[in-house]
C-alpha cells in the first residue's frame, strides 16, 4: 500500500513529507530574494497550495522542481506588479558572535558583508545563501532555479567577486 | 586559472597548483574571511508545522467551496448555447408547416397568405407551408371547411379521403370518419377521389359515404350553412349527423334502439342545443335524455 500512495502527491503522507522536506529551502529561496520573511511565507503557502491543487498532475519526483519554479514565478509576478526591488538589507541576518574579542572586528566585517550583500543582484545573492547557509549544492540550486550547473556556478563566481570587491571598496 | 574558480574553491574542486596560486593572490585573505563570516549566516525562523496546519486549513477551506472559475465564461457558454438552440429552432419552426385546430364547439376563420379564406368548422384542423406558398397552394385539412379561394394559380386541397384542386372559387369541404363530402358554391372545383377526377360546377356537390359515392346533388344555398351556425344535412346517415352533433355542441351521444344509418335531412342549430336536440328526434321519431355532458338518444 505504502509503495503505492507514494506515487501520488495527493496522498497526505506524500505531501506532507514533501512538504517538511522542501518548505524551509523554498522560504530561503524566496526571501533571499525578496528580503522579506512575510512574502516568502505567503510564497511557501502559495506554492505548496498549488501543488495541492495539482496534485493530481504533478508526480512526486517533478514535486520538487514543481514548488521551486511556483514560488520562483510568484515572486517574479511580484516584483513586476510591485515595480520594486524589496530591500534585502531591512532586516539583516543575524550572525553568532563567538567571543567578545572578536565582536569589534567581526561585526564590522559582517555589517560590510551584509551590505555588499544586499547590493549583489537577487539572483546571486540567492545562489550564494543557498549555498552557505543552506548548504545546498551547485546541482541542487541548479535544478531549482532551472538552469545548468554551470551557469550556477558562474552566479557564485560572480557572487564571490563583486562580494570581494564591495568589502574591499574596490 | 580555470573558469569560475572561485566557485570551484567553495565548492574544494581546485588543484593544489591552483589553490597555492590563489591562496597567493592578494584577494585571499577577503574571500577566506567572507567565507568564514558566513558561516555565520542563518535565515529567519521558520516554522515548518505550523505553515503546513495552515495549508491544511486552506484546503479544507477549498475543498469545502464551490469552485467558480470564471463564472461569466460560464454563462457565455450557456448563452451561447442557448443562442445556437434558439437559431435552430427559430430555423426549424420557420420550416414548419403553419397548423390551425379548432376543438369541439369552435369555428375559426384563417386568412392564407394570398388572401384566400378559410372557415374551420369544430373539430378540424388545416395545415399548410408559408414558406412554399407561392409556388404551390397546397393545404392539409381534417374535417370540415369552408374555402373562399383568391384567383390564382391551382389551389389544391388535400385530405385522407382525396385531392380536391380549384383556381378561384367557393366551396366547402368535409371529410370525416366514413364521409367525404364537397360542396362547391362558385366557379368550378375539381375532385379527386380513388385516382378518379370528377368536376364540379358551382351548386353541385360530390360526396362519399362509406366508400360509395352519391349522385351529385343541386345546392342552392350560397355558403354552408354551418357559416350561419347551423349545420344542415340532405339524406345524410344519422351517425354522421349525431357525430357532427358531438363536435357542435361538444357533448357525448350514446345511442340506444336506434337505426343509426337511417337517412337524416334536416337542419340543426349549432349554437342552441335544446333546439338542436329536438331538430334532430323529432323528425326521426327517437327520443333523448340529457345528462350533464352525455346525451342518449334512444328508441322504443
Amino acid at each position: 500500500m505504502k509503495t503505492e500512495n507514494k506515487d501520488n502527491v495527493c496522498e497526505e503522507q506524500v505531501f506532507g513529507a514533501i512538504f517538511k522536506a522542501n518548505s524551509k529551502t523554498v522560504f530561503n529561496y524566496i526571501y533571499y530574494k525578496f528580503g522579506n520573511e512575510e512574502k516568502a511565507y505567503d510564497a511557501v503557502q502559495e506554492a505548496f497550495m498549488k501543488l495541492w491543487e495539482n496534485c493530481g498532475k504533478v508526480s512526486p519526483v517533478k514535486a520538487k522542481s514543481y514548488v521551486y519554479t511556483v514560488a520562483n514565478n510568484l515572486y517574479l509576478n511580484v516584483i513586476k506588479a510591485e515595480k520594486i526591488r524589496l530591500k534585502y538589507a531591512d532586516r539583516s541576518l543575524k550572525a553568532t558572535n563567538e567571543s567578545p574579542e572578536f565582536l569589534m572586528e567581526e561585526s564590522e566585517f559582517k555589517e560590510k558583508l551584509d551590505r555588499a550583500l544586499n547590493s549583489l543582484p537577487d539572483n546571486q545573492r540567492t545562489t550564494f545563501l543557498l549555498n552557505r547557509i543552506d548548504g545546498k549544492k551547485y546541482a541542487e540550486i541548479a535544478e531549482m532555479e532551472g538552469l545548468s550547473v554551470k551557469a550556477i556556478e558562474k552566479r557564485m563566481h560572480l557572487a564571490l567577486k563583486s562580494l570581494r570587491e564591495k568589502i574591499d571598496g574596490i | 586559472m580555470q573558469e569560475n574558480y572561485l566557485a570551484k574553491w567553495l565548492n574544494g574542486e581546485l588543484t593544489e597548483t591552483e589553490l597555492a596560486e590563489f591562496k597567493n593572490s592578494d584577494e585571499y585573505a577577503t574571500y577566506a574571511q567572507i567565507l568564514e563570516a558566513s558561516k555565520a549566516l542563518e535565515s529567519p525562523e521558520f516554522d515548518a508545522d505550523k505553515a503546513l496546519t495552515a495549508i491544511k486549513n486552506r484546503q479544507t477551506l477549498n475543498d469545502s467551496k464551490v469552485v467558480q472559475l470564471h463564472p461569466f465564461k460560464k454563462f457565455i457558454r450557456v448563452a451561447a448555447a442557448a443562442a445556437i438552440i434558439m437559431f435552430g429552432a427559430y430555423f426549424y419552426l420557420n420550416t414548419l408547416d403553419e397548423k390551425y385546430v379548432t376543438d369541439y364547439a369552435e369555428s375559426r376563420e384563417i386568412l392564407l397568405p394570398d388572401n384566400s379564406e378559410v372557415v374551420l368548422n369544430a373539430d378540424s384542423q388545416i395545415t399548410f407551408s408559408e414558406r412554399n406558398w407561392k409556388d404551390s397552394r397546397n393545404v392539409k385539412l381534417n374535417g370540415e371547411a369552408f374555402f373562399k379561394v383568391a384567383k390564382g394559380k391551382q389551389f389544391t386541397v388535400e385530405t385522407d379521403a382525396g385531392t380536391v384542386a380549384v383556381l378561384g372559387t367557393q366551396f366547402n369541404v368535409t371529410q370525416r370518419e366514413g364521409l367525404f363530402e364537397i360542396v362547391c358554391f362558385e366557379g368550378l372545383v375539381s375532385v379527386t377521389y380513388n385516382k378518379k377526377m370528377t368536376k364540379l360546377p358551382a351548386g353541385n356537390s360530390f360526396r362519399v359515404i362509406d366508400g360509395r359515392i352519391i349522385a351529385t346533388q343541386e345546392q342552392s344555398s350560397l355558403s354552408p350553412s354551418w357559416l350561419n351556425k347551423e349545420s344542415s344535412f340532405k339524406s345524410v346517415p344519422l351517425k354522421y349527423v349525431l357525430e357532427e352533433f358531438e363536435r357542435q355542441h361538444d357533448i357525448q351521444v350514446e345511442t340506444k334502439n336506434i337505426d343509426i344509418d337511417q337517412l337524416f335531412t334536416g337542419t340543426f342549430s349549432n349554437t342552441d342545443r335544446e333546439l338542436a336536440l329536438k331538430s334532430i328526434s323529432t323528425p326521426s321519431q327517437i327520443k333523448f335524455k340529457l345528462e350533464g355532458t352525455k346525451v342518449l338518444f334512444y328508441g322504443e
